[in-house]
């Protein structure tokens, strides 16, 4: 996969079965769809879906930052707010293929999840792992 | 299967009859109305045909195929894939070994094409490939040899390029006649006013025709492929003896067509723009809807007395509960009794690829299957003693990487 | 004159007729010969897979030594007797097939066994080749019996016993090992 903001090889990390792309130039990480199921299932989102389509039909917000094409469709990506508070904008497919996440912001992404998961128990635990897959950057 | 084959021959023959009238149908009134020639209209029916056809036979397989960014694989690629292939190959009685493909789709999916046993393929999906056991994946390729076993490749490759050539022709006669009457500037009335009620009928006749020519055409194809899936599961269960297994493998295809939505949103544009390529893959792809695949999972599970084609016959009775067996009665009493054997302990995914994986665990998330592809692309695999594992892509120039993990640097 | 063409004509209808069903008889013959040849390569696959096997799980497998050697034993035993005749053969290749299972089905017990990439690639090979067994035996005794039946059959059986066709063997795996799939408890 060729990363949508440098356009160069991104690498792929596997750890503990959840497979991401990863940029080592820019730090982005791009969640395939396929994975992200996996990953809010393990955090017990049943309904991950709907969160994903709540993202996506959400109004477009006016923003300065670049667009990007969808790694895996071409198609250019919406912009989407996933923590309107802190600002952290990501890219989102709107054939829905995955979320590209800018260097930093899966932090921002996990830490909504795990606030707005439903069972605290295990969840934290994997939401805890894809913090700290990404953690030591130089 | 001798008797089934032939019997099933003769019926083929008449519904590509009924097509090839369909098609040379479509062309007389094409010519009668644009060219004012019937046999104009029959000359370019048959031309358009007789290219398609002979591209689809020469090179038929490899555009399937290529299209459907299909990567050839050998058998240290993907060794029980290999092996499964193998063991159908010689439970069926096929000459030659087929080529293997694996496509990169989390699509579950796997077809077969070729013009006739021995130069045959058969594809899988990776989705397919991760998502299945060993006898599941045996009960799929046992039905996709089956198919190239029974010839219904080629049949299928002829019927659908006249599919094809019916369903180009009768979209450009359609739009330009919608075209004409919108300008109202119909050449019919100007040049030939008094020809009346005859030239009128001719006009109505040949609408209908443009407008029907298509479906009708879908549904002898539907026709022709329907029993042919039917014996292809008969066929498998007779070649693993284990009618279990395609069973299963089908519930799991079936239940998965609602969640990949959005794979066939995004292929749907490329297999409308293509009929040939959308009925290529129609012609041995195990998702088509035609024969409804929980019938035809009730049919294998019913194989009570075992696995022959007789069995098949008769559980194919029951649960349609009608007299009509799908396999002649010759072909049927043909093979003596089919024990079914033992399920094989197994679990999903291609094998032995990934260290550390208790075998006991059905890991959903395991990328075996697309580790198959990387490794066809030469990628590399750095394992980060921290448990991280690093795919690095061909081109990748640094000499190192920083593992995010653990901050560790690993040099490659 | 007549007489004499009536003759010429039945004898070059009877000669026709002996050479066709004299090719007849070989064309089965040969494929009874290359379904045999198939069966044999499987099993030879079988023999040079043994060793590495038995190498592999030894040194997992402390408490098996028993079981280790019957595989060992079975496979030379077959091995010695790859030129006899199918039914001979059937009754080892049965046996070592059991003894195999029993190692297999002892080899779920220990997990760090099961985690070894090189255990988990032969046993794949394993099974595929139990599986090949199986299968190109299933084809090879369909092929005897037709050729059999062409043999014992009037009138091909005239031509058959002027030549002294035999009657192929069918090659049976002994019934116990096949009624008996390995034993696997999953604790």
């Amino acid at each position: 996969m060729l990363c949508p903001v440098c356009h160069k090889d991104a690498l792929i990390v596997e750890y503990q079965d959840i497979e991401l792309d990863y940029c080592p130039a820019c730090h982005g990480v791009w969640f395939d769809a396929g994975e992200l199921e996996l990953l809010m299932a393990s955090a017990g989102f049943e309904d991950f879906r709907r969160y994903l389509e709540g993202i996506l039909n959400a109004p477009e917000p006016d923003t300065p930052e670049r667009k990007h094409k969808c790694p895996a469709c071409g198609h250019k990506m919406k912009k989407a707010y996933i923590d309107r508070d802190n600002k952290i904008l990501v890219d989102i497919c709107k054939d829905g293929d995955g979320i590209w996440l800018d260097g930093g912001e899966i932090q921002h992404l996990v830490k909504t999840l795990a606030e707005s998961s439903p069972d605290k128990g295990d969840s934290q635990g994997v939401l805890a792992f894809i913090g700290d897959m990404f953690k030591h950057q130089d | 299967m001798w008797e089934q084959i032939r019997s099933n021959q003769v019926r083929s023959v008449i519904l590509i009859a009924l097509i090839a009238g369909l098609l040379l149908a479509v062309g007389y009134f094409l010519g009668l109305y644009f060219f004012d020639s019937a046999v104009g209209g029959l000359v370019i029916a048959l031309v358009v045909w007789a290219i398609m056809s002979l591209i689809a036979f020469y090179q038929g397989d490899s555009i399937l195929l290529g299209m459907a960014k299909a990567r050839k694989i050998k058998s240290d690629d993907a060794p029980r894939l290999y092996n499964v292939v193998e063991e159908m190959k010689i439970a069926s009685g096929l000459e030659k070994m087929p080529d293997i493909y694996i496509i990169d789709d989390p699509a579950l999916n796997a077809f077969a094409t070729g013009r006739d046993p021995s130069r045959a393929s058969v594809a899988i999906t990776t989705g397919l490939l991760q998502k299945l056991s060993r006898d599941e994946l045996q009960g799929v390729i046992g039905h996709e040899i089956a198919h190239i076993k029974n010839r219904d490749v080629l049949l299928m490759a002829i019927t659908s390029v006249m599919l094809g050539t019916i369903v180009i022709l009768s979209w450009y006669a359609s739009r330009f006649l919608l075209f004409g009457a919108m300008t109202g500037s119909g050449r019919r009335t100007s040049s030939r006013g008094g020809g009346g009620g005859a030239q009128a009928i001719i006009l109505i006749v040949g609408l209908v025709l443009m407008i029907l020519a298509p479906i009708l055409a879908q549904l002898i194809y539907y026709a022709i492929s329907r029993k042919r899936e039917y014996l292809a599961d008969a066929s498998s269960a007779l070649y693993t003896r284990y009618p279990e297994g395609l069973a299963s493998a089908l519930e799991k295809i079936g239940g998965s067509t609602r969640q990949l939505k959005s794979a066939n949103q995004a292929t749907a544009p490329m297999y409308t723009v293509n009929p040939f390529r959308k009925e290529g893959m129609k012609a041995a792809d195990l998702t088509s809807t035609h024969p409804p695949i929980s019938e035809r999972v009730r049919i294998l599970r019913s194989m009570a007395g075992g696995a022959s084609l007789a069995d098949y016959n008769d559980a194919y009775r029951k649960v349609r509960s009608g007299k009509q067996g799908i396999i002649s009665k010759n072909a049927a009493a043909a093979v003596g009794a089919v024990g079914i054997r033992q399920a094989s302990l197994s679990v999903p995914g291609e094998l032995g690829l990934a260290p550390g994986k208790a075998a006991g665990k059905a890991a959903p998330g395991t990328h075996d299957a697309s580790d198959i592809m990387l490794r066809l692309d030469k990628w590399r695999t750095v394992d980060c003693e921290c448990g991280a594992r690093w795919k690095i892509p061909p081109g990748f120039r640094d000499n190192n990487i920083l593992c995010t993990r653990c901050g560790r640097r690993i040099r490659l | 004159m007549l007489a004499l063409w009536i003759v010429l004509g039945i004898v070059v209808i009877l000669i026709l007729f002996i050479i066709g069903a004299y090719n007849g008889l070989v064309g089965f013959r040969n494929q009874v010969k290359n379904a045999w040849a198939q069966i044999d390569v499987q099993l030879k696959r079988r023999y040079d897979l043994i060793p590495n096997l038995v190498e592999t799980v030894k040194g997992y497998v402390k408490h098996e030594r028993e079981t280790l050697e019957a595989v060992t034993n079975a496979r030379n035993l077959a091995q010695k007797a790859s030129s006899a005749g199918a039914a001979e053969r059937g009754k080892l290749e049965g046996a070592l097939g059991a003894a195999l299972g029993r190692l297999l089905a002892v080899a779920e017990a220990y997990p760090d066994l099961k985690a070894n990439q090189n255990f988990l690639a032969l046993q794949e090979e394993l099974t595929s080749t139990e599986n090949k067994i199986s299968f190109s035996r299933q084809y090879y005794n369909d092929s005897v019996l037709k050729f059999n039946n062409k043999i014992q059959m009037f009138p091909s059986n005239v031509i058959a016993g002027m030549f002294s066709f035999k009657i192929g063997e069918f090659f049976e795996v002994t019934v116990a090992a096949e009624k008996e799939p390995p034993k696997v408890s999953f604790t």
